[in-house]
């Protein structure tokens, strides 16, 4: 595998209700995206975006936010129907080819308009579990249930996770949700959908991520401080939630093994634990032991912007080293409900 | 569709019928206006049709939309222009209306693309009025027919009604001027 680094990137705050478009606020994440990597717009080889139509309620919605790339003269660029993380994973693919030196991937979602727990579903399947609503969080809970019933967490767990997130989330200018709680008055408040109190549950956020990616040459030439990607890698599991055992994740295990998560120390990691219980299968599937702070952004619980939380977690990771914070880190995202998809990203700081 | 639990013969393997279920779907979408678009309807009210100029791309966009993705240049306050209500067609289309659920047009009518004078702009989608459809032509001088100020609304404007007036201008009306020459529009097709 060639060398591959990230030579800029750059996050929009996470928004409960954007007043602008979802180009006007993707708009300037490029811009500064492409600022921070101090490269020139046409030096971009190829660009991946991921959005989802349905979220904004607008077929090819997709093709109107190149408007934020600039696709003219035409430029060569590709999309997926997932998360931006996984964008990035097709511009990474792309840059291993050798032909181009740099590319842009980049995340974004409006979740305002539309009620995610209505639209969710449609991505499950259609004759069983669509027509029953089977939503995100009512997924989730099913899947928090079989893990408390195991013993492996508690309910207090869970809310000193979200304390522990939010309390990290202090300073984190993208973050939406942030603040000092205290771990019994979050175990006071009802049930949203048992075992689910209201923080166990994310925000949905409307938001956008952009990352730029170089190969190792370019990196050194570009950027004083890349952060390399020494392994990426993605798994899945069987679509229907019922065949699976929900209290592992499996994919995230082989995900993990293909990226090299094991191969060293690890000082952070930014997961995709958009559900309280999911850091206890996550931390366990990747084995990141005590010693590893996980989400020091303050996670997907406290910014949450569909389709761009996985590349944020990937640019979370990526400031955490230029700043010092750590030298080698994990960055997970999630697709599909409830952890079904999993892609994992291993990073480091430039050890010259 | 077969009805809900009605067996389809054929077309299943093994002893279980293979039954036909219904499923309706229903999304609800609640966006904002985003300010631009405000400030555009809000100039529809008063009859003026207002755009956003790119200095490093000299493309006029109508409505605004904060942005040149051309020159990928932020547009604002101080980009904004008045256009003018008259222009040429540059594109048309004749709609044969297929009557689906929710139409309300039986007779064929013309869509069509309006380049306005002066700075430019284009705004798509516009019905050509008092004349029948076969007679609209590219190239053709046109004026805008706006509802008395009192019935105007701004109902129809959203962030994703790009080019629509709707509300505001009923329609345009041929001016009777003679024709610019329709090879003059080859790039405003759109």
């Amino acid at each position: 595998m060639n060398d591959i680094a990230i030579v800029g990137y750059a996050q929009s705050p996470s928004w409960e209700r954007a007043e602008l478009t979802e180009v006007q606020f993707l708009f300037p994440v490029i811009a500064d995206a492409i600022a921070a990597a101090n490269i020139d717009r046409r030096d971009i080889g190829f660009t991946c975006a991921g959005s989802c139509d349905y979220l904004s309620g607008q077929t090819f919605a997709f093709v109107s936010n190149l408007e934020a790339v600039g696709a003219w003269p035409p430029i060569s660029e590709s999309h997926v129907e997932m998360d931006g993380a996984w964008a990035m994973y097709e511009a990474w693919i792309a840059l291993q080819h050798g032909d181009i030196d740099v590319a842009l991937a980049f995340g974004s979602g409006k979740s305002s308009p539309g009620d995610p727990a209505h639209i969710y579903p449609l991505q499950m399947d259609p004759y069983t579990l669509t027509p029953l609503g089977a939503d995100p969080a009512s997924l989730a809970a099913l899947q928090a249930r079989a893990l408390l019933d195991s013993g492996r967490i508690t309910e207090r767990e869970m809310a000193e996770v979200a304390a522990r997130n939010r309390k990290d989330a202090i300073g984190n200018p993208h973050a939406q949700v942030s603040g000092e709680v205290d771990v019994d008055a979050l175990l006071a408040t009802p049930y949203v959908t048992a075992p689910m109190r209201a923080h166990d549950l994310p925000p949905y956020s409307d938001g956008a991520c952009a990352v730029i990616m170089a190969t190792a040459d370019k990196a050194r030439e570009i950027c004083e401080n890349p952060v390399w990607i020494r392994g990426i890698d993605h798994r899945i599991e069987i679509h229907q939630p019922g065949m699976r055992d929900l209290r592992e994740s499996p994919s995230t295990a082989a995900a993990g093994h293909g990226a090299g998560v094991g191969d060293g120390p690890v000082d952070i990691a930014e997961l995709s634990v958009a559900y309280t219980h999911q850091e206890k299968i996550l931390t366990d599937a990747l084995g990141l032991g005590d010693g590893v702070k996980i989400n020091p952004s303050g996670g997907p619980l406290t910014a949450n912007p569909m389709m761009a939380t996985g590349l944020s977690r990937i640019a979370e990771a990526a400031r955490a080293i230029q700043r010092g914070d750590a030298k080698r880190a994990v960055a997970h995202a999630t697709s599909g409900q409830p952890l079904q998809q999993n892609l994992v990203c291993v990073l480091e700081g430039d050890l010259r | 569709m077969a009805g809900a639990n009605e067996p389809v013969e054929g077309a299943g393997a093994g002893e279980q019928p293979v039954v036909m279920m219904d499923y309706f779907m229903h999304l609800e979408y609640h966006e904002v206006v985003c300010p631009i678009v405000r400030r555009y309807a809000a100039s529809l009210m008063e009859g003026k049709i207002l755009g956003q100029f790119s200095p490093k791309s000299g493309l006029v966009y109508v409505p605004p939309r904060s942005y040149c993705p051309v020159s990928c240049e932020w547009l604002g306050e101080d980009n904004l222009i008045e256009l003018e209500d008259r222009g040429v067609i540059t594109a048309f289309t004749i709609v044969t209306p297929v009557q689906y659920y929710g139409q309300e047009e039986t007779e064929p009518f013309a869509k069509a693309s309006v380049l306005l004078d002066g700075p430019g702009g284009m705004l798509s989608l516009q019905d050509i009025l008092e004349i029948p459809p076969d007679e609209v032509r590219i190239g053709m001088k046109v004026e805008a027919v706006w509802l008395p100020e009192s019935e105007r609304n701004t109902d129809e404007i959203g962030n994703r009604s790009w080019g629509s007036a709707a509300g505001a201008i009923v329609g345009w009306r041929p001016t009777g001027e003679p024709d610019l020459p329709a090879e003059t529009f080859t790039d405003k097709v759109y």
